[in-house]
């Protein structure tokens, strides 16, 4: 069944989406499981409007959003003091970022942004496939995804991130 | 060069993402050009991108688990074995019971009450919101008893609730059932049923025996995204709960409204 076959084509990227969303391996997996077994489970159903791959990305954040109602992970809110006691390193403004703290901030993200991030920059999706597939309007991702980039400037101490104008449009806080 | 406003969010992100028609991009450029903020910005954000990238891509090389690729094995094996299964067999029987519940589903119930609800009510929405919780997250056993069993599961939930309990078709808003369960409530077992649609949403459907006797409108509950409509009838007290838009959970509630009459 052709089904079949793209259902296991879209196995890495949601792997890699999962594992930056989770961090943990055997939790990203469990959740790329849950996401696989709802999809053949569901498979007759398909109707095949749209890619398999759009449909698998759905399920998955739909399961993570699930998981983050029942145990939102500490340390997924950033705290207000964290923010402005984050050491200034402003001199390697040039430098390459370090993994390790990018790594960290990620995951000190609000869940709502680090999905926009993560949707558009690793997986490469354009604002109009990230909004269709986290279910928000192209203005609530456009900002959501601005606050996050603003967020992590700040959380690996590179500017406070506040530079530049908030734009005119709508769906900004 | 005269003042130009200072480049936003939004421009820099359209640019960024390179979206924009070539005309604008290179307005957008020349207005760049005596930004430097929004230059170290761009440069920011480009060396985000190439973080996550450096961290992340590299799963997407990596062997895919066994436990994962089993799950498509199976399913494989299933489909070469027998056919799938045809859906039209279960629409049948759905649209059996369709039709005998249609009888006495009346009109002016929007007309009832609005009133707060009363404590009984409060209490409903209250198990109803819990028991969605403790469930919609359950990985390996969501129900109880499955769908598949669809008969079991009637009798089973009419004999401990005692009144005729059928599970409504949600399909026309796009949801299957699952199965069901027996979760507490005031007034001793309820039934609650799970349903999912394509996308891995779920919803339930609480059914609890009511001792007042009261008739209500549709109340509405919110409890961050968990949303509720809820009203009794009768001997039984009714619970849609789920995290949808709260227009297609009142679709559903109405459908369960007129199928459960």
């Amino acid at each position: 069944m052709k089904v079949l076959v793209e259902i296991e084509a879209a196995i890495p990227a949601l792997r890699r989406y999962a594992r930056a969303l989770m961090r943990d391996r055997d939790r990203a997996d469990d959740l790329v499981q849950d996401c696989l077994e709802r999809a053949v489970a569901s498979r007759h159903l398909w109707r095949g409007d749209g890619p398999v791959q759009a449909w698998l990305f759905r399920i998955l954040i739909n399961r993570y959003r699930d998981l983050q109602r029942r145990s939102p992970l500490p340390g997924h809110l950033v705290a207000i003091e964290d923010l402005v006691s984050e050491p200034a390193q402003c001199g390697g403004q040039e430098g390459a970022l370090a993994l390790r703290e990018v790594h960290e901030a990620i995951a000190r993200l609000p869940v709502d942004q680090r999905e926009a991030l993560l949707i558009v920059a690793l997986e490469g999706r354009s604002f109009e496939e990230a909004a269709s597939l986290l279910d928000i309007p192209k203005g609530t991702l456009m900002s959501r995804l601005a606050r996050a980039r603003a967020t992590l400037r700040v959380l690996t101490g590179r500017g406070t991130g506040a530079e530049v104008v908030p734009g005119p449009s709508r769906g900004r806080r | 060069m005269p003042d130009r406003p200072a480049l936003t969010e939004t421009e820099l992100l359209d640019y960024a993402q390179d979206v924009l028609p070539p005309e604008d991009r290179a307005a957008l450029e020349a207005r760049l050009a005596e930004d430097p903020a929004a230059r170290a910005t761009l440069a920011e954000w480009q060396r985000q991108d190439g973080a996550i990238r450096a961290l992340y891509d590299p799963v997407a090389q990596e062997a895919v688990p066994d436990r994962l690729t089993d799950i498509l094995r199976r399913a494989a094996a299933e489909d070469a074995g027998a056919e799938p299964p045809r859906r039209s067999g279960r629409r049948g029987l759905i649209a059996a019971t369709l039709a005998a519940l249609a009888l006495g589903a009346g009109g002016g119930w929007l007309a009832r009450d609005l009133a707060t609800p009363s404590a009984a009510a409060q209490s409903l929405a209250a198990r109803a919101m819990g028991a969605y919780a403790t469930y919609v997250v359950e990985v390996a056993h969501p129900v109880e008893v499955p769908a598949s069993e669809a008969e079991h599961l009637t009798t089973w939930m009419s004999r401990r609730l005692g009144h005729e309990i059928r599970p409504p078709d949600f399909a026309a808003a796009g949801f299957s059932l699952m199965g069901g369960r027996i979760v507490p409530s005031d007034q001793g077992a309820a039934a609650l049923f799970m349903y999912d649609n394509a996308e891995g949403q779920r919803i339930t459907l609480y059914i609890a025996p009511q001792g007042a006797g009261q008739e209500t409108a549709f109340q509405f509950a919110q409890e961050g995204t968990t949303q509720s409509f809820f009203w009794m009838d009768r001997d039984l007290s009714y619970a849609v709960v789920g995290s949808v838009p709260r227009d297609l959970l009142r679709r559903i509630a109405l459908e369960a409204y007129d199928q459960l009459i």
